[in-house]
């Protein structure tokens, strides 16, 4: 006798349930009150927190650069530079490097930043020559650009 | 050079389970080709008689950790692409790496503290006078 389908008397139970609350639960073990033991409250929980992480995910690189910026305006600060005026000789001497690897040099590499910060003093005092003394004098040495091909 | 990080495997299976099937198949066919192709794997094959636990593939790797993997019901071409995968694995937990890079010196000039860039007669203590 070929059958197709399970009678109709037949029901199936649920045997995994208890995994598949587990699957929830592992991710709130670390909530504080009963979030952490409760599937019910736990799902909602759980829910909201993956939601939050991923939004979060943008602000998480807007927390990180603001945190840098502090940190190498405090660096430059101790060497007597303020902060704009820093990157913006940095660049204007064609130093590109970006924030993290300055906030990293200023904390594990002193005397590089040191040298860095007089780097963007010197060039900063260059273009004041340039601006106000606009006479015959010579074009500062770093303020030359080089062109890459 | 390249060391394979897979020291042995070990394929636990009952000869008589039905669900050990692909396991009995994969040691008929498959595991003389697997052991050829991986030279520096040992591939032990243990059956163990009668009704026992279920048909398990266990790799032991050079940092000691041991992987089990379970290939009931499970076609001979599958554990041969499973015991591939063990084979091109290192035995690190498979977890979240928090950060890509690591040092154990992240500093060479020395990491700063408040008073590098201070005048050094704040750190600096010279020789003591002799009470006279």
């Amino acid at each position: 006798m070929v059958v197709l389908s399970a009678a109709r008397w037949v029901r199936s139970r649920l045997t995994d349930r208890f995994w598949r609350v587990q699957e929830v639960l592992k991710y709130a073990r670390h909530f504080r009150g009963r979030k952490n033991r409760c599937y019910r409250l736990a799902v909602r929980s759980v829910r909201r927190a993956f939601v939050r992480s991923t939004k979060a995910r943008r602000e998480k690189k807007r927390f990180l650069r603001a945190l840098w910026i502090t940190r190498i305006e405090a660096a430059s600060l101790e060497h007597g530079l303020k902060y704009p005026a820093f990157i913006s000789n940095l660049l204007k001497s064609q130093v590109e490097l970006n924030r993290k690897v300055l906030a990293d040099l200023a904390i594990y590499e002193p005397k590089t930043f040191k040298s860095l910060a007089a780097l963007a003093q010197r060039r900063r005092q260059e273009g004041f020559l340039a601006a106000l003394g606009d006479g015959k004098e010579p074009e500062g040495i770093f303020s030359r650009i080089v062109h890459h091909h | 050079r390249y060391v394979r990080q897979l020291q042995r495997l070990q394929l636990l299976f009952s000869p008589t389970a039905a669900d050990a099937r692909g396991a009995r198949q994969f040691v008929e066919e498959a595991a003389q080709d697997f052991a050829r192709q991986h030279p520096d794997v040992v591939l032990y094959v243990s059956p163990h008689s009668g009704p026992g636990p279920a048909p398990v593939l266990r790799a032991e790797y050079l940092n000691g950790t041991v992987r089990e993997e379970l290939i009931a019901s499970k076609t001979s071409e599958e554990i041969v692409q499973l015991a591939t995968k063990l084979a091109n694995q290192s035995g690190l937990d498979i977890i979240r790496i928090r950060k890509p890079f690591h040092t154990d010196n992240p500093s060479i000039q020395g990491q700063w503290h408040p008073l590098t860039n201070k005048p050094s007669i704040l750190t600096v203590q010279g020789p003591r006078m002799q009470p006279q």
